[in-house]
Formats: C-alpha cells, structure tokens, sequence
C-alpha cells in the first residue's frame, strides 16, 4: 500500500531516512536501503543534510525508485530559486517520486561550502502553495503545465523545549497545513512521557503526524545533545541507561526500537534518523517489532 | 549615496488612511540628493496627499520634518516633542531612516513613503545608476575600479557572457555591459595581462549571505 493511502487510511506509517553520498559510489546507499525493503512504507531522501554537500535527493529518491522503494524527497529554498525548485520538482514527478516534504534548509555557515551565496527566493509556506498550484497546473508564473505532478506534501515542526515554544511552532505549522501540507514530520522525540501531551496538541491541525526517532549513537553525543540541544529533552535517565549498558551500541538500538514501540498510539506513524547507521535499520525495526 | 523614489501615490494613501494626523518625516542625506525624500519632497507629498484626501471629504493634519539624518538616532530623537501629536509616521528616508524611526518610537506605526533602491552613482543631472551591492569584499583593484557584482546582468567575474554585443548587456540596450567597460579601463591603464587571471569563486559570507551585518569599532565604542 502507497505511503499517500497508508496515511488517508490512518494505518501505522514507518519511514527510515537515508543519506545520498559526497559523492558517486551508490552502493552503500542502496544495499541500505535494500535491508529494509518490505519492512518500512517509504525511504526518505534528505537534500544537502545537514548542509553537507551531496548528491541531490532527486537523484537518491529515484535510486530508491529504482529499488522498489517508495520514496520521499525533502525540498527546501535555500540553494534553489523558484524556477529551478518547480522544474526539479516537475523532474521528481515523471522519475517516480511520490511525496515531497518541504523543510528549511540549513544556515549557510553551518553548511560545508560556507562561501556559498544564498538563494532563498521563497520561503517553505511560499513552496507548499507552489507544489499546490503545480498540482493544480499551473506555475509560479501562472503558465499552464503541460500535465500537472501528483504528491503527497509534507512539512516539518520546528523544534520546542517546551509548551510555550510548542504553541509557536504549531502557529507556524498551521500556517503549512493550510498552504497545503498533508502531513507533518516532528522533530526528534527522545522525551515520549512529555511528548505524549504535545502530541495531542499537534494533532489538532488535522494532519497525520509522523513523529522523528533520531538513533542517539553513543554516549557522548546524548550528553552534547542534552547540553547543546536542551531543546531536544534528552534526560539524564537516557544518558545514564547508555552509560551503564554492557553494549552501548546495542542499548542505543533498544533506545531507538522501544521509542518506535512506545510512539505507536500516540502518532500516525515514525521516521527513523540513523545518520550514517542506515546498515543498523533492519536491528532497530526489529526492537520495535516491526 | 543610497537611491530611492517614491512610493505610488495609491499605495501612500492607503498606507495613511486609517490616520487623522501623520508626521511627515524627510531627510536631507542620500534622499535629498536623488531628489526622492529632502524637504522639498516632504512639501510636495504633503500638499499631495492633503489634496487627495481633500477630494474624499476628509482633512488629513500633516505635520513636516526634515532631519539632518534619518538613521542616526542623535537626529531621530529631534521627533521626540512632536512625535505625540501625530497618530503615525510617513516617513521619507531610506529603510535605514525607516527602521530608526520605528525603533526609537516603538507605539508608533510608522510607514515607508519611498522605495529604496541602491548604492549608487549620478551618471548626471536626474539619472543614477546602481554601483555597489556591499559585497563586503571590495574586488574593483581587479577589475579597473568598474564593479561586475553590482552592474553585470549575471554578476559574472571573469569576463562576458554570450549576450554581450556592440558593449550592450543583452538584458537591454540602455545597459552597458560591465566587461566591455572594463576591458575598455585595463587597456587605458595598460594593465589586458590582468584580464587573463581567472578570479575565484566568491566568499560571498562578506556579503549579505552572511547573515545581516554589523560593524563595530572598538575604538569608537
């Protein structure tokens, strides 16, 4: 079942997230992703992650095409302007890609090219009412399309710490819903006590909510996130059971399958983030019974 | 100098009719000079818009200022006695007097009666051009002290694009093409050999690309 019905008929969704290379050897990517073929609903390809230039998502969603996977590309303004966002996302549509999710791009001074000129030429609620309007067929310019694109559209929640800066997330993602998002990508939840009062608020802008179990890798890097990113709520309890574990690295696969496992009812599904531990997929799929 | 024009006439009196009194706020810096915000454009905006909104039945109470500099917060505090007997500000600077009105008098609504343009140069009575984009990393001791950031079409740096022709930009016949006028400069100067050497690509972090930017002088501080 496609990702777009799997969403319109509230079944549990997973995604898994996998990173095209800095370069041109594919075989990395796709022996990943062939591991989970058959036990995630769609393969999401994020575009210059974490401002790391790579081979484009385009071009990794259609690998992930390729492979009988569906796949999900993320699309963002900072490096496109308005014609080359719709031509590649016309692109993206005839190559087999299914679903975009439009996020925002990194800063340029944390990119790996921080020279790089800025393009921003619209911003993400600008983009979601564009892929609409192509959808409708029509451009940006109001030219007709020789045959409109067809997507499942989703957006991203910004990051809150607390219910405050959850409120004005959510004005903000509302903002998406209504420019046209179909669902919503949460930010990492590592929290799931806390997250499970927030979930019910993001759930009233009445579009499914896929919430973010980002595979915390080690100790050191809870403990900067904890320290970095209070935001992201990684407690000491998380830090201390990696800690104490006999297998570190096992017990953050645990983490990140009995995350899944306990986000089953309280989201309308999950996109893993394993950042460079893509070969550990089929392991956290297993924790979560999946 | 900073360039603007003003605004339509229908979009400043939409931005004000909501208002009975408007300060009028002028300045006798870059605006002045591009004829687009001194105090004799103050006065003709003034008479402008009291005579149109004269036509509705309405009397719009304008009062006129000209400041010595709208962004510089020594002559922006000069509003201060009368900044309360107006219900807003319409203001006749470039964005940077704009956005020192509105910082410095925070209740009050204040709108941009000019578009700002550029950086530029009068090429003679009436007419400026765009002559700097404050890259922020000055190249013109390359280029013949002509800039291709701010007046090529494409910001290209190493010589033309196809679409020059006969020392015209392709995107019009008004528009000299940068690399011609400064091709023309390096054989003046005797220096074609420079011509050769292939810039870079750009730091544009200098740049607005950076982030906004600020400059601080500790020993002005």
């Amino acid at each position: 079942m496609s990702l777009k019905k799997r969403l319109l008929s509230k079944e549990f969704v997973v995604l898994a997230e996998m990173h095209t290379p800095k370069g041109v050897n594919i075989s990395e990517l796709v022996n990943n992703a062939r591991r989970i073929k058959g036990r995630i609903d769609a393969v999401v390809v994020p575009d210059m992650d974490n401002g790391v230039m790579r081979m484009s998502a385009l071009a990794g969603g259609v690998l992930m095409h390729q492979q009988g996977l569906e796949a999900v590309i993320n699309v963002y303004c900072r490096d496109r302007n308005r014609m080359a966002l719709q031509g590649d996302i016309l692109a993206a549509h005839v190559l087999g890609i299914q679903n975009l999710i439009v996020v925002k791009g990194e800063e340029m001074a944390s990119c790996d090219h921080k020279d790089a000129r800025i393009v921003n030429d619209l911003d993400e609620i600008q983009l979601l009412e564009v892929v609409r309007r192509l959808q409708d067929g029509s451009d940006m310019a109001g030219f007709d399309l020789a045959g409109a694109p067809e997507f499942t559209l989703g957006c991203t929640l910004g990051k809150f710490a607390d219910d405050a800066s959850l409120e004005k997330e959510l004005e903000i993602a509302k903002r998406k819903a209504d420019a046209g998002a179909q669902f919503i990508i949460t930010p990492p939840i590592f929290d799931i006590d806390y997250f499970s009062s927030a979930a019910d608020k993001i759930k009233a802008l009445n579009v499914p909510v896929i919430a973010t179990v980002f595979l915390i890798k080690s100790v050191g890097i809870a403990r900067y996130m904890s320290v970095t990113e209070p935001e992201s709520r990684v407690g000491e309890d998380l830090i201390k059971r990696i800690r104490k574990s006999r297998d570190r690295e096992t017990e953050c696969l645990k983490i990140a399958g009995e995350s899944i496992e306990a986000l089953k009812d309280k989201v309308d599904g999950v996109l893993v983030v394993t950042l460079g531990w893509e070969h550990r997929l089929p392991t956290i799929l297993d924790y979560a019974q999946l | 100098m900073i360039t603007a024009e003003r605004k339509p006439m229908e979009e400043i009196i939409e931005s004000v009719r909501p208002y009975n009194r408007i300060l009028l706020v002028g300045c006798n810096e870059c605006v002045t000079v591009c004829a687009a915000g001194g105090r004799k454009e103050v006065g003709i905006l003034s008479s402008a818009l009291q005579m149109a909104f004269m036509q509705e039945g309405k009397t719009l109470d304008i009062k006129e200022l000209t400041l010595e500099r709208q962004c510089d917060p020594e002559y922006v505090e000069e509003l201060v006695t009368v900044i309360d007997q107006a219900d807003a500000v319409l203001s006749m600077a470039c964005g940077c007097g704009v956005q020192e009105v509105a910082r410095r008098y925070k209740d009050k609504p204040v709108y941009p009666a000019l578009n700002t343009l550029f950086m530029g140069a009068a090429e003679r009575q009436g007419v400026w051009a765009e002559r700097c984009q404050g890259c922020g990393d000055c190249i013109l001791g390359l280029t013949g002290g002509i800039c291709p950031v701010a007046r090529c079409s494409k910001r290209l740096l190493n010589g033309p694009c196809g679409g020059s022709t006969a020392g015209k930009c392709e995107i019009s016949q008004d528009v000299d093409c940068v690399w011609q006028l400064i091709w023309d400069r390096m054989k003046a100067l005797g220096i074609e050999n420079r011509y050769e050497e292939v810039m870079t690509a750009k730091d544009w972090r200098t740049s607005r690309d950076g982030g906004p930017r600020k400059i601080i002088r500790e020993d002005l501080v």
